[in-house]
């Protein structure tokens, strides 16, 4: 009982970076956005909330920040996307490495240093939780809902009902960027409460995973992140007690993935994608 | 009128030829690091060093490039002796082939290689080795520990990391002949959400200590949120848990880079004479240094603990805390008489691995597959005779 529990405890610290990250890449793409850039977001939001808490300001400014700096590149994405219309998905890749480039080069200073305050790690499991929940009312119970997925789904019926697409699509990119920003706040104020380059190890791709594996839906992402979470944790928590090699316990959580894609793949439930997810929309064209 | 003019054409020229030689004698020297810079762990101590060196040798020029992958430093070596790198330093593991293999392609550069074994005329080898610290670590972490179960965080299973952790499971069972260290392994240098991962699992494993050997302070950070005594990993960490870092190792690369750099520019060390340069540079040399933070070897929140836990070392009785000490002065000093790998020390399988009465070679020491009883977990390519 006591291991499942430390097993669960585990899955939701660990997994309440991926949660709020991959519930703002599902506003995002439920908008029709592609953003890959969520790695690059998280470090940057990571940096602004140490930053930020360093020069003695409180928490709550911290992660004001760091949801600014997610919000800022988000909105850079957005403006390449829609504006120029490049291609998002290598848009996305570009914003990642620009984003770990530039929270890289500024955040030199700040590496090597404790905060004095730092964050608990409860209150943001709990609010990516309820938000999850919030999102999901939202999305299937709401006229605001509606009109998202309306605009992802199909954005010219929605630009003749006289929905503003654009607009909808950078408040769904920039949601996404804010969430991604906090997710970085969560590592460098709570989880591990210091500034080092490359922190974010990764954990943005794995939230782009959990969107597609958890079919683009608020609740699904707060199982899958757990699910996640408890597969990371026992990679280290079997260590020693079965005769697996320890390279192939890494790998575990990412194979079991793959699995479970393709059993829903063979099963053909993969139809949740939004229908123009990552193409961009000019009135007039098709 | 001519001939004056003449020599004093000669004398400029040789002027000139002896001030630029001035210029090149201490040559351009360059590292290339495995990690960032900010690792707070290993990059950070070598380019600290970097810096120190930089100023005790006069016109020395220094260049580096952080977080090069393992794979790749073939490439930056290549750039960095174009640019005019004569003595080029690469600071890990897992770099050595390459650079052996770069010291054949670059026979006028001088190489010198951290933690591994291969040499050649123009490369060299060196490490400041923390295995004496270990295991004062040890004992200190048995004496604070009700069960004597002990934790530690591994990157990789090479023989640095089996010679650290075996010397900590043995200064635990001088301490506590019951003492176990459970192993983790991260499978990385740095990984912060490993690291805390791993920790999380040996705490709830039952581990009442901490120790580690890879480059983040996420092991100290993750103890101090859970109020166990750690022992913090090569830079000072105990900013990041004053309540809990009780000690760790402190590293001076520094003492191994300048005395090289001189004997460079002296002219000593050249691209013939490196085959048998193996620096193995430890307390004795001032290398290393016991403690969380320099001039620090205990934090003294942990004194009164250590001092109150007994132990009979050759018939006396003493405490932990007065042992410690005492080790760390012999093994600092110019002659020591105390070695942690003096035998007879048999492996967890029960095979002698070193006979009673020797001390384990340095050869021993950096090929080491086994480990000391007591080592909990997965221990990959162990020798089973």
């Amino acid at each position: 009982m006591d291991e499942i529990l430390n097993a669960l405890t585990r899955a939701a610290s660990f997994g309440t970076p991926l949660l709020l990250a991959s519930l703002g890449a599902i506003v995002c793409e439920r908008s029709g956005v592609v953003n890959l850039g969520i790695e690059g977001m998280m470090a940057l939001g990571a940096l602004a909330g140490f930053a930020v808490a360093y020069s003695g300001s409180s928490l709550w400014f911290a992660v004001l920040a760091a949801a600014l700096a997610g919000v800022a590149a988000a909105l850079l994405h957005a403006l390449v996307t829609m504006t120029f219309r490049a291609n998002q998905f290598i848009a996305g890749l570009a914003l990642t490495m620009l984003g770990l480039g530039v929270a890289g080069l500024l955040g030199k200073p700040y590496e090597g240093f404790p905060l004095s305050d730092t964050a608990l790690e409860w209150p943001f499991t709990l609010g990516a939780g309820l938000l999850a929940i919030a999102l999901y009312g939202v999305f299937f119970y709401t006229r605001a809902g509606l009109l998202l997925r309306s605009v992802g789904e199909n954005p010219a019926a929605a630009d003749v009902l006289g929905m503003n697409v654009a607009l909808v699509r950078v408040l769904a990119t920039a949601f996404g960027g804010a969430l991604a920003g906090i997710a970085g706040a969560f590592l460098s104020l709570a989880y591990r409460p210091s500034w080092t380059d490359g922190m974010t190890v990764g954990l943005g791709w794995v939230a782009v995973a959990l969107v597609i594996f958890t079919g683009w839906h608020p609740l699904k992402a707060v199982l899958g992140s757990l699910f996640f979470g408890v597969l990371y944790y026992l990679q280290f928590r079997l260590q020693g007690s079965v005769a697996v090699p320890t390279e192939v316990l890494a790998a575990l959580p990412y194979i079991l993935v793959i699995v479970v894609l393709a059993v829903i793949g063979a099963r053909g439930q993969q139809g949740n994608a939004p229908e123009s997810l990552g193409r961009p929309y000019r009135r007039g064209e098709r | 009128m001519k001939n004056v003019l003449m020599l004093a054409a000669v004398a400029g020229l040789v002027g000139v030829g002896l001030h630029s030689s001035a210029q090149t004698s201490v040559p351009k020297s360059c590292f290339v690091y495995v990690g960032p810079v900010g690792d707070i762990g290993w990059t950070f101590a070598h380019n600290e060093a970097r810096l120190l060196t930089e100023k005790a040798i006069p016109g020395l020029e220094t260049k580096f490039v952080e977080s090069v992958p393992e794979a790749q430093a073939m490439p930056t070596i290549d750039k960095l002796v174009g640019d005019g790198c004569k003595v080029v330093f690469t600071t890990s593991f897992g770099f050595m082939d390459q650079t052996l293999e770069a010291a054949k392609k670059y026979p006028d550069v001088i190489f010198a290689h951290t933690s591994g074994y291969k040499r050649a005329p123009n490369m060299a080898t060196y490490m400041a080795d923390f295995y004496q610290i270990y295991y004062l670590n040890g004992m200190m972490a048995a004496a604070l520990s009700k069960t004597g179960k002990l934790g530690y965080v591994g990157a990789f299973p090479i023989p640095e990391l089996k010679r650290h952790i075996s010397a900590f499971a043995l200064g635990a069972r001088a301490v506590n002949p019951k003492a176990t260290v459970n192993v983790k392994w991260i499978n990385a240098w740095f990984d912060p959400v490993k690291a805390r991962e791993a920790a999380e699992s040996l705490i709830s494993e039952g581990a009442e200590a901490l120790a580690f050997t890879e480059d983040t302070a996420t092991v100290v950070q993750t103890a101090a949120k859970k109020n166990i005594p750690v022992f913090s990993h090569y830079n000072s960490m105990y900013k990041f848990g004053p309540d809990v870092v009780v000690s760790g190792q402190l590293v001076h690369w520094e003492k191994i880079y300048i005395d090289f750099m001189k004997k460079v520019v002296a002219g000593g060390y050249n691209t013939k004479s490196l085959q048998n340069v193996d620096y193995w540079w430890l307390l004795r040399e001032k290398a290393v240094e016991l403690g969380a933070q320099n001039g620090m070897p205990i934090n003294p929140k942990f004194m009164a603990r250590l001092k109150a836990v007994s132990i009979t070392v050759a018939g006396k009785k003493t405490n932990v805390y007065d042992r410690v000490m005492a080790l760390n002065a012999d093994m600092s000093s110019a002659k020591p008489t105390f070695d942690p790998y003096t035998g007879p020390i048999m492996d967890r399988n029960g095979i002698l691995r070193v006979p009673a009465g020797k001390v384990a070679s340095i050869g021993d020491l950096n090929s080491m597959g086994w480990v000391a009883p007591g080592v909990l977990g997965e221990i990959a390519d162990e020798p089973a005779k």
